[in-house]
């Protein structure tokens, strides 16, 4: 992408000033959106993103820059202005780079930008068939097709030369339902690190279907009961729960200022034993796996907690130095317009002994959360809340009448020692994480999983 | 090769390529942001990026492309791109591009006194502030953030029919995250302030009002779950407002994903609800000349005492609907399609302050945060179960800090609800604004 000799130049210039650290990150990326809504392909959209980001540590103060001016004196200018910010020292020298070669893990078949348009609106418009025939109250369908090649090149003064070519492929499929004045609607997205051969591979009875199903249950659900109670979250997407009420609490980039309620506790007891908790950038082809990170880490399983014992953290370069550890491949960026920090990848909690069936079995009274919306955390407390998009309650063992409207709000470290059931069917669920750092794919993962106790707000009394 | 050269070569050789119309967008930003971590730059952060988008009429259907990098070979990227995005489109949107409106209002969304506000400066101020915070009172443990945004933009738009159209803007944003602690409660409150103009930021009310918001938290109690009512403060009410603003959506309502579809002219909130787009608004850091296709904005009412005036429109939305584009085409930035959006969508204050709305009730809540805005809503449906922080009021006067909780209920049903406004008004960086609302009563859970 830029000559080898301007990236030396430049990597140079940014340490000026008495910086101890720099580096580029050269970002190109091709995009291509569809959107289909009222049967039509209504929005097409390609696109090409472009930029140069310029990282300087010094010490702990760190600088970022950046830019889509390619110029070799653009990139100067830059550098040595980014490093204006640092006062004054003597000018560190950088390594030879070396360039290193990945091997991807990630195997890649059909590249989404050899193939047309037409393809991709076909596997659109069969899903939007699916979803539509699902029921004759399906009153609208959306579907987003994405695709995605991220080619991007790490150089830094240490001598790291790297370059990594990324690619993603999502559908999002929306169902509204309507009947007389109600509305509802059901959402499902799968994605993965792969390219069109996922699309091909795709069940699409299974996603479209799902989503209009959704729409059309919660179309006559009750208002959700509030009040405390048992919660059983289902297996793939419910494991957004954990990624907020922990996952966040364990990026370096709240635990390195003591902003976690997990900061300094590596050792202790945070959870039940029946608990482990992994991210895992290795999982081939997961929405959220990357054969490195974009610091240029390699991806790797991390053991964030293990049979309820906190084992680790999520650890980017800068960071680290701050804890005085090493990093731990999970530096992430949205684009080149950020800097990167620690972020997950692929988490989930690894699947335990219980049947799916046991579980709601064993539950007098409480709440089936089926399938989860987003949800939020403040790092700093531990504070969650989350929406449930189809949700039941649960009475003498079995699952009773569905249920809208029901958010879950608690705090992380309490919720983890609350958990009492994990079943044995892990699966992940593709979503978007929002941080510092931008948004990012995540999967998102677990077992059916049983908390004691969550407070569950609604709109209908206790 | 300059912009305008670019611009110039890609608008030729697109009609040269069969387009029969075709627009060209650009902007550039350029951004300065530092955050502070107990006196020292924590990260400190400079940019200078844009892109250039082409929309153009091909075999009657509407063609969208982008790219960051502009050189020679982009320009068939370009091209090629917006033609294969236009042949798969179902939709000839039965829009051209748009020639120009008689008349631009000319008012200026860039201070260059801001601009020449040296970097030193503003980090000074910046620290200063951190400082006030930290050492305002000793339950203040830290600050979780502690940011300076400053930003400028430029935006142009040329287009085929010889429209030529520009504008320049900027604003500074102060992001606070104060982290304050009582025994084994933790607490956090966020703060921003926005302005255009440096000199007006004082920096001990900055700190002050960072770390009320903050000590305020302290001393959560528990109150039984039930139905309420409530005052949701002006900050709140904003990012509620810019949350449901989809409902307000020609686009949606055609597309039967908006409640509002069909209601035009009738009553759709309480007589003591109006909603107001400025494009102009003094108090806003947003604002426009003209919108996403080129069409100049203006001053309107959407929901005048109650009753609803217009939904937002583009020409697409207008044509089928036979009425006026009300100016809302909305270009997010190149990178997106053309949407719809208001350009500083608020509710107006009305006479009685804050304080009287509270003195007023016998118990209830404040509402001062929600959060799980972007899950926890359905535009659609217009159902709401967020989670919420605020204060429980008795006999008039604000009690304690409430625990953890969720507000519940239906926009559209809140919309009727409302009882009164606030003389307060607050805009969020996004231009979305209001002022404190008392609504009848929402479902509260709290832990």
């Amino acid at each position: 992408m830029i000559k080898q000799s301007v990236i030396e130049n430049v990597l140079q210039a940014a340490l000026t000033s008495g910086g101890d650290f720099s580096e580029l990150f050269i970002e190109d990326k091709y995009v291509n959106s569809l959107t289909l809504r009222g049967g039509k392909i209504e929005q097409s959209i390609s696109g090409r993103d472009f930029g140069i980001g310029i990282r300087i540590f010094s010490g702990l103060q760190s600088i970022y820059t950046y830019t889509n001016d390619i110029s070799e004196e653009g990139l100067l200018i830059a550098a040595r202005r980014a490093a204006l910010a640092i006062k004054g020292g003597a000018a560190g020298t950088i390594h030879p780079l070396h360039p290193e070669h990945i091997t991807p893990i990630h195997k890649i078949l059909l590249t989404p930008n050899t193939v047309e348009h037409a393809r991709k609106a076909d596997v659109m418009r069969q899903a939007n068939e699916i979803a539509r025939s699902y029921d004759e109250r399906i009153s609208q369908v959306g579907i987003r097709y994405l695709d995605e090649q991220q080619h991007i090149l790490i150089a830094n003064s240490e001598g790291k030369f790297v370059e990594d070519t990324r690619i993603y492929s999502r559908l999002s499929i929306q169902a509204t339902a309507s009947e007389g004045n109600e509305v509802q609607t059901g959402f499902y997205g799968p994605g993965a690190h792969a390219g069109f051969e996922f699309m091909e591979n795709l069940d699409l009875h299974h996603y479209a279907g799902e989503a209009s199903r959704i729409a059309i249950t919660m179309l006559h659900a009750d208002e959700c009961p509030s009040g405390k109670f048992p919660v059983i979250i289902d297996n793939e997407f419910g494991g957004v729960i954990f990624h907020e009420a922990c996952g966040h609490g364990l990026e370096a980039t709240a635990v390195a200022k003591n902003n976690s309620v997990f900061a300094n506790r590596i050792g202790e007891k945070v959870a039940p034993d029946i608990v482990t908790y992994i991210d895992d950038g290795t999982l081939p082809n997961e929405w959220g796996s990357l054969n490195m990170d974009d610091e240029g880490e390699k991806t790797r399983k991390n053991i964030l907690i293990e049979n309820g014992i906190l084992k680790g953290y999520l650890i980017d370069k800068f960071n680290a130095r701050r804890m005085n550890t090493e990093p731990t491949g999970s530096s992430r960026r949205q684009s080149y317009r950020f800097s990167p920090t620690s972020r997950m990848t692929n988490t989930y909690i690894a699947p335990g002994t219980s049947t799916p069936e046991d579980i709601i079995a064993s539950t007098e009274y409480g709440i089936y959360a089926k399938y989860m919306g987003g949800g939020q955390v403040n790092p700093a407390t531990g504070d969650y809340n989350f929406a449930v998009m189809e949700a039941y309650t649960v009475k003498d063992g079995k699952i009773d009448r569905p249920v809208r409207g029901a958010t879950l709000i608690g705090n992380g470290a309490k919720t983890l020692q609350l958990v009492d059931r994990v079943g044995n069917n892990l699966a992940h669920g593709a979503g978007m994480c929002g941080s510092v750092s931008g948004s990012l794919p995540v999967n998102v993962g677990q077992p059916m999983i049983r908390v004691r106790e969550i407070t569950v707000g609604g709109t209908k009394g206790e | 090769m300059t912009i305008a050269e670019f611009q110039e070569k890609l608008l030729q050789q697109a009609v040269d390529a069969d387009f029969k119309e075709v627009e060209v967008y650009f902007e550039r930003k350029t951004s300065f942001e530092c955050k502070l971590y107990e006196g020292q730059i924590d990260s400190y952060e400079t940019s200078e990026d844009g892109g250039l988008s082409l929309r153009g009429l091909y075999n009657g259907k509407m063609g969208y492309s982008y790219t960051e990098k502009l050189d020679d070979e982009s320009i068939p990227f370009l091209i090629d791109s917006a033609k294969a995005n236009a042949d798969i489109l179902d939709e000839d949107e039965g829009i051209d591009i748009f020639e120009g409106s008689s008349e631009y209002a000319g008012h200026q969304f860039y201070s260059e006194e801001l601009a020449n506000i040296e970097i030193a400066d503003k980090v000074e101020l910046l620290r200063a502030i951190e400082k006030n915070i930290l050492t305002y009172d000793p339950r203040i443990v830290t600050l979780d953030y502690c940011i300076l945004k400053e930003f400028s933009t430029e935006r142009s738009l040329v287009n085929s029919k010889n429209l030529s159209l520009s504008q320049k803007e900027n604003g500074l944003v102060i992001f606070i995250s104060t982290v304050v602690k009582d025994g084994d409660e933790l607490k956090t409150a966020g703060y921003l302030k926005m302005t255009r103009d440096f000199y007006a930021l004082d920096v001990e009310e900055i700190a002050k009002e960072a770390a009320e918001e903050a000590l305020a938290n302290l001393g959560e109690k528990s109150i039984p779950s039930g139905k309420y009512p409530i005052i949701l403060r002006y900050d709140a009410t904003a990012a509620l407002l810019a949350t449901f603003m989809p409902v307000f959506s020609a686009e949606n309502a055609q597309k039967d994903q908006s409640l509002l579809k069909g209601k035009v002219g009738q009553k759709v909130a309480s007589d003591a609800f109006t909603l107001l787009n400025d494009p102009f608004h003094p108090n806003a850091l947003t604002g426009s000349n003209f919108d996403g296709e080129g069409v100049a904005t203006k001053q309107q009412a959407i929901i005048l005492n109650g009753t609803l005036q217009t939904l937002l429109h583009n020409r697409k939305t207008a044509k089928i609907e036979g009425c006026a584009t009300s100016g809302h085409a909305h270009k997010n930035s190149y990178k997106g399609t053309l949407t719809i959006a208001p350009q500083n969508l608020y509710v107006p204050p009305g006479q009685k302050t804050q304080a009287d709305l509270i003195a007023a009730i016998s118990e209830g809540l404040l509402i001062t945060g929600l959060s799980g805005l972007h899950s926890g809503t359905n535009t659609i449906s217009g159902d709401f179960s967020v989670a919420a922080t605020g204060f429980h009021i008795k006999d008039g006067k604000i009690v304690s800090p409430v625990k953890q909780m969720t507000i519940a209920g239906n926009f559209f049903d809140l919309m009727k609800d409302i009882e009164e406004t606030s003389s307060e008004l607050y805009f969020l960086p996004q231009g979305y604004g209001s002022s404190s609302l008392l609504v009848k009563e929402l479902s509260v859970t709290v832990e």
